[in-house]
């Protein structure tokens, strides 16, 4: 019997490591850094986060797996992984001036915030049913805590408490999908699942499986119709978490989803394909509507990411390289777009003020130009108007549709698309056409600024030429087990 | 074997229900320390029966213990209608007293069932006991869940800090 | 025959605009006059360097000419294509002309927020040029989207009374229109790739390329939806009127002169010679549709209050009338179209400017508040009387060669369309002069118009260009002709292939595609690698694969 590892399984986990070390030495530092140098604490944690980062560079060109099988080092995982740690560093940076305002304490935040990370990065590696789960669990039990962080505040509490029932709970459902799947396979192996399962998928619990399965993961994209906590929770959590939850949660549910399906389930696609086409125009428009009459801007923005998590799966009922494609080049795209519209909200948090009504908005190019026009970029971003990589991402997705012969689905997407904007732009007139409520002004601090000029700059960078994203993300959809197999069930 | 299993089924089921639906705090974990039993007997069905020791070591006995400890140190507070109704406590009793005879039927099937189907599970190689089976699993097929699994565990530790921390 | 000299010409007329926009940015928001005085350099150096195309083009080459070509999206196959014909140098001076104008019309019009005015502005004429010189499909939806965040802007922050409703009407109407547009290049776009294994959004090869028939059908639906918006056609047009009645003058002028062009641009450039199948056999349609918006937009017009809202109407009657002659899908009544649209640009924006001087003077667009203006303001009442004559389509001037060679292009189709459309013309010609009597003729009742101020020099200098214009074209319209003949007779040759013999045919890069079409005629330099003799007028001469057209497709479009 062969035993343990190599020291390769140790190069090939080296992103793991290094970010579970840098979690342990943040916890550390806490304990030993006072309360004036606290913020110190935050450049430690992108030091962390850069650190992580080159290994996934660095291995991004492999195609094997690790640990005896249980994660893959491949493309479409390093990609993830990037997107990951970029989408922690961005939160990390929006965050410590809005940890001042709120009074609470840094160090555990982003030692959780990196937790988060480390889930995140097992749910998008991992092939294994229980690898996946138990990546999931380590995000979601992260995000409870962090929803919840700001104890003082009720509706943060509140939010927190609706997070973890309704993730425990879906949670359940997940893998009660999960145990059927090993049941009828007797491996957690995806890519064994998928030989086990090929023959079998007239089976009718198989496809209670698939059903549960899929609702599981539609509760984590925050997909209609169970997307019921997604509001509440982004209007409670701390802003910077809501921007991490939306993208990040968001993101790595949608490359387990993809590892599932694509990897473990293929056999199955006639049925999830299904599923996920009324689930993906049920969210488009549902997202889209209830975000018209919201006056809240963090609600509308869950609202938003409900839409646009509708958009992502047309993507998944595709299920061709490009469909996958898209998804990959939209999830980075809307990383950076969502994450500076929060970036923008979180600013506006002041002692006094709230700051995510639609009025805390009113004649905020008067105050801060800057921060009106980055607000702009993403909300036409988000409604996917060029010259804004918005539009670059939605392209792919409709194309992938039209290409794969759903184009009703299309249709009800760019329809969608079309509506939304009303909202967004809503926004915009806020922030340039209404007289300004009160004069106080709100400087952001380097971290915001940093972080508000990159989302910016990539959403307008992307927007013009995409030529290297979109080819990054075809190189890493390829790498994606079993898409070509799915192609050919078509 | 059939006949036992989906009479512990029905078990665990019907005690989960009762878990969620009982008003009384404390009912509910003994509902649940029952609810753990009779899954532990679940594990010894499929002969995993490593799995079914742990099981009543850490779920039934240490961590409902620990549960019944917190509700009774933290939740005072009683419905207004307990020991109101008389009845209520007969009719709990016949209830606590159908679950028990009913273990007892299952167990009187287990002990007489025909032990002809395949004496160890499938996967369990001659000369493999049952312990080291799981502690291959665990350490070495699974070693790299199982890590992060300890990171999910002091995530979970620091979040009841976090949370429950009196503001300093 | 490429004219490009390796000079990126057509980039550099693309992005000056943009450049002061940028250097705008830069600029200390409380130096007014700075900033107007680099809006005003800047637009007048695009119109600068868009003068070379008028010189430099060559009328007889079919080819597009002044070819920019770069890599953009390799993995989809999108590429930098820029590239003229004619046509698209005709709306490309119109737009730069009326960029200076608008940007001039402006200076003392706008005194809140007025650098990003400016800024908004420049960077809507980087759009529209854009639009009108892309090749590639998707770098044209691009510009055509990039259009509307500024226009919505200047409507909403520099527009009057109901402004955001008006622009939030415009933005999600159109927006509505072009992305279902967007499905339907998508649906090319592989299409073309099934059939030929080449990812491309390059639209001159789309231009040459038989779509299946029914599949055009549905694009044709889809591209109708984003253009007729644009136009706007009769049932799409609502937008139009709120639009232009709340949008700043330089607003109006822009969008009656340019924007609006966007459409039937699009017609033209796509429609018609991507879908010639599905074009034929929706002549019914839009011709009827054109009729009811002929008459209605000149009926709705004359019972207009507000004067900008009349002009508003009387866009969407004579728009009406551009879509008719263009789908008559013959030489002249193309021909005829796009005249029209110039004229449009020119008359249509004059108005636009006349309104907007009483309106910075008074603050109301009431017809009833203005009386006997010409006694007050004579040179006023002239520059009116010029431009509204124009409008109408007075001969020797420029709206009688458009109007004129569209009812000639129409009565070939049906003779009763063309008495239709002349009614309409005739309804124009009431409303117009009506309008002029009642504001400029009679005594000054209304004692706040005594004193009106008579145009400056700077308000002078904007409506020149647009009464030089507007005289040439009346009087000498051959030029401008000449630049059609070419791109006009590609449209035909594949829409309507039955009168390609009757125009100076144009086919896209001649010398490497002679084999692919046919109709290579004098105008192609090397007709010694043409397969065939030229084909004698009026022969059918289908490309390869194609499904050839019916023999004679007008026959069916009834009403004659």
């Amino acid at each position: 019997m062969p035993t343990g590892y190599s020291a390769n399984d140790l190069v090939l986990l080296l992103p793991e490591i290094v970010l579970t070390t840098g979690l342990l030495v943040v916890l550390v530092a806490d304990l030993f850094t006072g309360r004036s140098r606290q913020h110190w604490l935050g450049w430690l944690t992108i030091g962390v986060l850069v650190a992580t980062a080159v290994p996934i560079v660095a291995l991004s060109g492999h195609a094997t797996t690790a640990a005896r099988g249980l994660l893959a080092v491949d493309g479409f995982g390093a990609f993830f992984k990037l997107l990951f740690v970029l989408a922690a560093a961005i939160t990390v940076l929006i965050s410590r001036q809005y940890l001042e305002v709120e009074q609470a304490r840094p160090g555990e935040y982003y030692f959780l915030v990196l937790c988060a990370t480390l889930g995140m990065m097992v749910m998008a590696a991992g092939i294994d049913l229980i690898t996946l789960f138990i990546g999931l669990e380590t995000m979601a039990v992260s995000f409870y805590v962090l929803t919840g962080f700001l104890r003082p505040n009720r509706r943060s509490n509140e939010a927190a408490i609706k997070y973890f029932v309704l993730g425990a709970f879906s949670l359940g459902i997940l893998l009660y999908g999960m145990s059927l799947v090993y049941g009828l396979s007797g491996t957690t192996r995806l890519r064994e699942v998928a030989v086990a399962l090929a023959t079998q998928s007239d089976s009718l619990a198989l496809k209670l499986a698939v059903v549960l399965v899929a609702a599981g993961m539609a509760f984590k994209i925050a997909a209609v119709p169970f997307h019921m906590w997604a509001p509440d929770v982004y209007e409670g959590a701390p802003t910077p978490i809501t921007a991490f939850l939306s993208v990040g949660s968001k993101a790595a549910s949608f490359a387990m989803l993809l590892r599932l399906l694509l990897e473990g389930l293929p056999a199955m696609a006639p049925e999830w394909r299904g599923l996920f086409y009324v689930l993906a125009v049920l969210s488009m428009t549902v997202g889209n509507i209830a975000a018209i009459t919201q006056g809240n801007v963090k609600r509308m923005l869950a609202y938003s990411s409900i839409a646009h998590a509708g958009y992502i799966l047309i993507g998944i009922v595709t299920a061709t390289p490009r469909g996958v494609t898209a998804m990959l080049v939209y999830l980075m795209i809307y990383a950076f777009m969502q994450m500076g519209a929060f970036g923008v909200l979180a600013l506006l948090r002041r002692r006094d003020v709230v700051g995510d009504e639609l009025k805390d908005l009113s004649g905020l190019f008067f105050r801060r130009p800057l921060a009106a026009f980055a607000m702009l970029v993403f909300m036409l971003s988000l409604g996917g108007i060029p010259p804004t990589a918005g539009f670059m991402g939605k392209f792919w997705l409709f194309s992938a549709a039209i290409e794969a012969g759903y184009v009703w689905l299309a249709v009800i997407g760019v329809l969608n698309s079309a509506i939304s904007l009303y909202y967004y732009v809503r926004v915009v007139v806020f922030m340039w056409m209404r007289e300004e409520l009160e004069s106080a002004s709100v400087h952001p601090s380097p971290g915001v600024a940093v972080a508000l000029t990159v989302a910016v700059a990539a959403t307008i960078i992307i927007g013009v030429y995409p030529a290297p994203l979109f080819e990054l993300a075809e190189a890493s959809a390829k790498t994606l087990g079993m898409a070509p197999r799915v192609l050919s069930l078509r | 074997m059939t006949i036992a299993f989906y009479t512990l089924a029905a078990f665990i089921l019907a005690l989960g229900v009762l878990v969620v639906s009982t008003k009384n705090t404390v009912h509910a974990v003994l509902f649940l320390v029952a609810n753990f039993l009779c899954v532990a007997m679940l594990y010894v069905l499929l002969q995993a029966e490593f799995l079914a020791v742990i099981q009543v070591l850490v779920y039934a006995g240490g961590i409902v213990v620990l549960y019944l400890f917190v509700v009774m140190l933290v939740n005072l507070k009683r419905g207004p209608e307990t020991h109101v109704d008389p009845r209520r406590r007969d009719r709990m009793g016949l209830l606590i007293g159908g679950a028990v005879l009913a273990e007892f039927v299952a167990i009187l099937l287990y002990g007489f069932a025909p032990r002809a189907t395949g004496a160890a599970p499938a996967a369990a190689a001659p000369g493999v006991g049952n312990v080291e089976q799981v502690g291959w699993s665990l350490y070495v097929d699974y070693l790299v869940p199982f890590e992060v699994a300890s990171i999910l565990l002091l995530v979970a530790m620091i979040g009841a800090i976090v949370l429950a921390k009196k503001e300093p | 025959m490429n004219n490009a000299a390796h000079f990126p010409l057509l980039s550099l007329i693309l992005f000056t605009p943009l450049a002061g926009a940028i250097l705008l940015l830069f600029v200390n928001k409380r130096s007014e006059n700075a900033i107007r005085w680099i809006a005003n350099i800047f637009a007048a150096a695009g119109f600068l360097a868009s003068l070379p195309l008028w010189f430099w083009y060559d009328t007889k080459s079919p080819a597009w000419q002044f070819v920019e070509k770069l890599p953009w999206i390799p993995s989809i196959g999108a590429q930098y294509f820029l590239g003229v014909d004619g046509f698209s140098v005709l709306l490309i001076l119109l737009t730069t002309m009326m960029g200076v104008i608008a940007v001039l019309s402006s200076w003392t019009a706008i005194t809140t927020r007025v650098k990003e005015y400016y800024v908004f502005l420049l960077v809507l004429q980087t759009g529209m040029i854009g639009a009108f010189v892309s090749l590639d499909f998707l770098l044209f939806f691009l510009f055509w989207e990039v259009m509307l965040v500024p226009m919505y802007f200047l409507i909403g922050i520099w527009g009057s009374d109901r402004r955001l409703y008006s622009a939030i009407k415009f933005f999600l109407y159109t927006l509505a229109g072009s992305v279902v547009m967007l499905l339907g290049i998508l649906a090319i776009y592989f299409s073309y790739h099934t059939m030929t294994g080449v990812w491309t959004f390059d639209v001159t090869e789309f231009q040459r390329f038989n779509l299946d028939r029914n599949l055009q059908w549905w694009v044709f639906l889809a591209f109708f939806l984003g253009f007729a918006i644009k136009v706007p056609m009769f049932p799409f047009h609502t937008w139009l009127p709120d639009a232009h009645t709340d949008a700043p003058t330089a607003g109006s002028v822009i969008l009656a002169a340019v924007l609006l062009k966007m459409g039937t641009y699009g017609f033209i450039r796509f429609s018609l010679p991507i879908l010639p199948d599905a074009s034929r056999e929706f002549v019914p349609m839009i011709a009827v549709l054109s009729i009811i918006g002929i008459v209605y937009g000149a009926l709705v017009a004359m019972a207009q209050r507000d004067w900008k809202r009349l002009v508003a109407y009387s866009s969407v009657s004579h728009m009406a009338l551009v879509m008719l002659g263009m789908f008559a899908l013959n030489p002249a009544g193309l021909k005829g179209s796009i005249i029209q649209q110039l004229n449009h640009g020119i008359s249509t924006g004059a108005l636009f400017l006349i309104v907007g001087i009483v309106y910075e003077r008074r603050h109301t667009r009431m017809i009833s508040e203005y009386t006997g203006l010409s006694s007050v303001m004579p040179v006023y009442a002239a520059v009116f009387m010029f431009m509204m004559l124009s409008s109408i389509g007075l001969p020797g001037l420029n709206g009688f060669v458009g109007e004129f060679l569209i009812l000639q292009g129409v009565f070939v189709v049906s003779k009763a369309w063309a008495a239709v459309a002349a009614t309409g013309i005739v309804l124009g010609a009431a409303y117009m002069l009506w309008l002029y009597q009642r504001t400029m003729f009679g005594t000054v009742e209304n004692p706040k118009n005594e004193k009106l101020p008579d145009l400056n020099l700077r308000e002078v200098a904007t409506f020149v260009p647009l009464m030089i214009m507007a005289l040439w074209i009346g009087l000498y319209p051959k030029p401008f002709l000449d630049f059609l003949d070419t791109s006009v007779g590609a449209v035909v040759a594949r829409v309507s292939p039955q009168y390609s013999g009757q125009a100076v045919t144009k086919q896209a890069d001649c010398p490497e595609n002679v084999a692919v079409n046919k109709f290579v005629l004098a105008g192609c330099e090397t007709p010694a690698a043409a397969p065939a003799a030229p084909p004698p007028p009026g022969n059918v001469q289908p490309a390869p694969g194609s499904t050839p057209p019916p023999a004679t497709p007008l026959k069916t479009t009834g009403g004659q």
